[in-house]
């Protein structure tokens, strides 16, 4: 009860306060930003690179055959003993399993990380996009999609298609339309923080290296 | 000895010196100076004896009602045309940027406020802006690093003026503070105010200062130089506090501000 | 949270004093400043940015009714709960109903300033339920029970010694002087907290009117872990909050984590919107956003409304010199710096936190890195002047006021005091600085000269000179 006239005597306050009546429909009056400019789709690949580089993170560009032992091999430097993925990720999947050889690994689940599993993990996602202005991976809740392995994990690695690689932060929400999905996650980096004598560490409370692999 | 100017040295430049209550109280040589300066470019330079104080002092502490007073008694010190020129941008900003806040409820007092606002510049920016002076003609000599006061910089947006006119004066050996325009903790009433937190900023400032090797450190505000002097002189570091328009009009020089201070004497 | 605003002149001179703090401050926000002027160096479009940023927000603020009936339709449309608290207690009432009927014994928090100013821990806690704060700074504060002291790194004043030594005597860790191992230590007590806790809380940086969006920023990753996992999610949030529309996103995340450290991005951003849909593999299965007025309807309302437009990324407190030199906590309430000077007296009464907009030297350094061009040093110079009509300055200052313009009044008389001026110091000091002023402006000497006055003014010396003629 108390919600609803609260929020009725806020609105009243507010135009008040406004000199107007109360408005409704709250549509912007500005403009609308100019369309962004897109560089070449192999350039900015390329920009992807550099931007999640100058960050932390690691892009891998080669092809699996060469790419697999380069990442077994971060995986291991890593620490890392587990490997999980979402079940319904093909590409993922065939990625982790495909490390195997590389390892010493195991596969394990969400579930299991989730449940308190003391091994150092690495976490296996396809994203939605890539986002070269910021060398950022977005992954949603899209179509049910999981976000527990670039959450929980030691190590994310990120499998991004190419061609999902947008310029700009605008063209990246414009994927979702009008209807975002409950979670959209944009990640620029490792978790980080500076909280102590301001130094920098990884790992505060997500993965402390992000790796993303481009096919 | 010829001067480089944009302007014709005999063609004399009607310009108001507004030399603030600071010079006129305590540093009449800094005024004088301004004057050389001026004059050595072709203005004819009038001072208007009716002046006295902006009212800054009152306008920052929130009194506006006194500061109103002051300022009216400014604009009618300075009637009809041509520049106003001064040894402050601390000064100048006040008339351009805090007049019309005082008077945005009185329309005719307002459009007077922002023609007198017009006519106002800080010494060093009208050298180079209005007078297009390259070459000041100072014969001053010694190592000089520069402060740049807030109000200048921030307020006024003049950041090269000052640097562009040391740097021509041959004797100079310029040098950049680290941090130059982190500001020296004055901030008038502030200072009286809260002395302890405005003493550890002018303390950085004066490390800033001595890390340079200067002999000088100038600027263009007697506010900030009067702090950074403060403290120079009780320490009894060997640099001393000289204003711009002391440097740029070179000797004979009067005694510099520092050279009272215990330690430099 | 109770402020102490009224007590900044002692709470500063004991942050002057403080010598781990003073270490601790000189070189965070060195270092902040350093990462911010690299990054905008590096951003081309960093001042149209901020032109744009500063439009836009100005824009939502004279349609806010428009722009938060919006959200908070959207928001609901997508299965979010949307509460308005008018008062601190109000909303800790809410939060507290909200935890009761969810079922709450554990909450989770990441960091919120709009949560400080409603004591949300406090009350929450009073009514049985623990908050565990999960950004490392504040869990690190929250560990040794104080208030954070600034609202980027609220642990800037604590050394890893004595964190150490607070996670030995809290959680029962071998002491350790590894950064690393510190932040391992505080991640592993902080994942079970996750785990277990029944709700997550956080801020929100943004507010997204156009899809009903709530959108978190944030490096270590906490902002997302008590988003997603906890099967309730409760945002406290400013209604000043809002941008019309997720398009308009994108300008914002290009200034916020640049202004803040220097980043083109934070690592995270998480754009949530509603509660979690059906078939989804996570998510709260419900979604509180509580919109708090507490005081800004009112701000809005006055000639302070531009204070709303405050993206809270902390440029303004790292580019001050006064905060440099006393931190966050001298500040005496939720916000400190330029932005806390000015805030803090429109939110808890210009009476209780008179001192604050007093404590700037009007430098301006606040004004010139304010990604969305908050005018703060005509703000202070606005409410010094309130404080004169709201009768808050001492009779002394107004005594001194007056005397000082009934002089200033006519050139003579103030010739004439000048011309007394210069003999008693010659008679003094001789013409040499003078080392020790009276009260009121005894500090100014304490350590530092004030100059001697002229012996003769230069009114009168360029009469001399020159002859009257002006």
């Amino acid at each position: 009860m108390t919600g609803v006239d609260e929020r009725e005597l806020l609105f009243r306050r507010l135009s008040a306060a406004l000199g107007r009546r109360a408005g409704t429909g709250g549509a912007p009056s500005l403009a609308e930003e100019p369309p962004p400019v897109s560089g070449g789709g192999a350039d900015r690949a390329e920009r992807f690179r550099q931007a999640l580089s100058a960050v932390g993170g690691v892009v891998l560009s080669d092809p699996p055959e060469e790419a697999l032992p380069v990442l077994g091999e971060a995986l291991r430097a890593e620490g890392v003993a587990a490997l999980f993925f979402p079940q319904e990720d093909a590409g993922a999947r065939r990625l982790a399993e495909a490390l195997i050889p590389f390892g010493p690994f195991t596969l394990t689940t969400a579930e299991e990380v989730r449940g308190g599993n003391p091994a150092l993990t690495a976490g296996f996602r396809t994203a939605d996009a890539g986002i070269a202005e910021t060398g950022t991976v977005v992954e949603s809740s899209r179509g049910g999609g999981t976000l527990l392995p670039g959450l929980l994990s030691d190590v994310h690695v990120a499998l991004l298609p190419a061609g999902s690689i947008v310029e700009r932060m605008d063209e990246a929400f414009a994927i979702y339309a009008d209807d975002p999905p409950r979670n959209i996650s944009l990640i620029s980096g490792p978790s980080k923080t500076a909280d102590i004598e301001q130094t920098l560490t990884v790992g505060a409370h997500g993965p402390r290296k992000i790796i993303v692999l481009l096919v | 000895m010829t001067y480089t100017t944009g302007m014709d040295p005999q063609r004399s430049i009607p310009v108001s010196l507004f030399f603030t209550c600071l010079a006129d109280a305590f540093y009449p040589r800094v005024a004088f100076a301004a004057v050389t300066v001026l004059e050595r470019f072709g203005a004819a330079v009038r001072v208007p004896l009716s002046q006295t104080c902006c009212g800054q002092p009152a306008f920052n502490s929130g009194n506006r009602k006194e500061a109103r007073a002051m300022a009216r008694k400014f604009l009618l010190s300075f009637p009809g045309e041509g520049y106003i020129v001064t040894p402050s941008g601390s000064c100048a900003a006040m008339v351009k940027h805090g007049y019309p806040v005082l008077f945005r409820d009185e329309p005719r007092t307002l459009a007077l406020a922002h023609a007198v606002g017009e006519r106002v510049y800080e010494l060093s920016q009208f050298l180079v802006e209005v007078l297009g002076v390259t070459d000041p003609g100072s014969d001053f000599a010694g190592k000089v690093t520069y402060h740049d006061s807030c109000h200048l910089r921030r307020g006024l947006g003049v950041v090269e003026a000052p640097r562009t006119l040391l740097r021509a004066v041959p004797g100079v050996e310029f040098v950049e503070m680290e941090e130059s325009d982190r500001c020296c903790g004055f901030g008038g009433v502030f200072s009286v105010k809260y002395p302890q937190i405005s003493c550890r900023m002018t303390e950085q400032k004066v490390e800033r200062i001595l890390a340079t090797g200067a002999s000088w450190v100038t600027s263009g505000d007697l506010g900030c130089l009067m702090n950074i002097e403060g403290m120079l002189s009780r320490v009894g570091y060997p640099v001393k506090a000289i204003h711009l328009a002391e440097v740029l009009a070179g000797t004979p020089a009067s005694p510099s501000p520092g050279a009272a201070g215990k330690g430099t004497s | 949270m109770q402020s102490t605003a009224h007590l900044f002149a002692r709470n500063a001179q004991k942050a002057l004093a403080d010598k781990p703090l003073q270490a601790a401050l000189g070189r965070a926000t060195g270092r902040f400043l350093h990462h911010r002027a690299e990054a905008v160096a590096a951003f081309p479009g960093f001042e149209e940015a901020r032109e744009r940023a500063s439009e836009i927000k100005t824009e939502t603020l004279a349609r806010l009714d428009e722009h938060l009936g919006r959200f908070i339709a959207e928001a609901t449309r997508r299965g979010a709960v949307v509460h308005v608290a008018r008062d601190a207690a109000q909303a800790r009432e809410i939060a507290v109903r909200i935890a009761k009927e969810e079922g709450v014994a554990l909450a989770v928090k990441s960091k919120s300033m709009a949560s400080e100013e409603i004591s949300l821990n406090l009350g929450l806690q009073q009514a049985g339920v623990e908050v565990v704060e999960s950004d490392l700074g504040e869990y690190i504060i929250q560990l040794a029970g104080e208030p954070p002291s600034h609202i980027i790194a609220p642990a800037v004043h604590k050394t890893r010694e004595e964190i150490s030594e607070l996670f030995g005597r809290k959680l029962g860790e071998p002491p350790t002087d590894s950064i690393p191992a510190l932040v391992a230590i505080a991640r592993k007590h902080l994942r079970a907290r996750f785990l277990a806790a029944g709700m997550g809380i956080s801020g929100a940086n943004f507010l997204v009117a156009d899809t009903g969006s709530l959108v978190l920023v944030t490096n270590e990753g906490n902002g997302r872990m008590g988003t997603v996992l906890p099967r309730v999610h409760l945002a406290v949030a400013g209604i000043e909050k809002v941008i019309p529309r997720m398009a308009d996103l994108p300008t914002f995340l290009r200034l916020l984590p640049r202004s803040a450290s220097g980043q083109p991005l934070s690592s995270y951003v998480s754009i949530l919107t509603g509660s979690r849909r059906e078939g989804d593999a996570e998510g709260p299965e419900r979604m509180h956003i509580l919109l708090l007025d507490c005081g800004r309807s009112a701000i809005l309302e006055g000639k302070y409304r531009e204070v709303l437009k405050c993206i809270r990324c902390g440029a303004c407190l790292n580019s001050c010199p006064v905060y440099q030199s006393v931190g966050g906590h001298a500040y005496g309430w939720v916000y400190s710096g330029p932005i806390g000077a000015v805030l803090t007296p429109l939110l808890v009464g210009l009476p209780e936190a008179a001192p604050l907009p007093d404590a700037s030297t009007l430098c301006g350094a606040c004004g010139e890195v304010c990604p969305v061009k908050i005018p703060l040093p005509d703000f202070l110079l606005e409410l010094r002047s309130d404080a004169r009509t709201q009768g808050l300055k001492t009779p002394g200052e107004i005594a001194g006021m007056k005397g000082y313009a009934g002089v200033m009044k006519r050139a003579g008389l103030l010739e004439a005091l000048e011309r007394v001026g210069g003999l008693l110091a010659q008679f003094f000091t001789k013409g040499k600085p003078v080392e020790g002023l009276p009260y009121p402006f005894s500090g100014w000497t304490e350590r530092r000269d004030f100059p001697a006055a002229a012996a003769q003014p230069f009114r009168k010396q360029w009469k001399n000179r020159r002859g009257v003629r002006e």
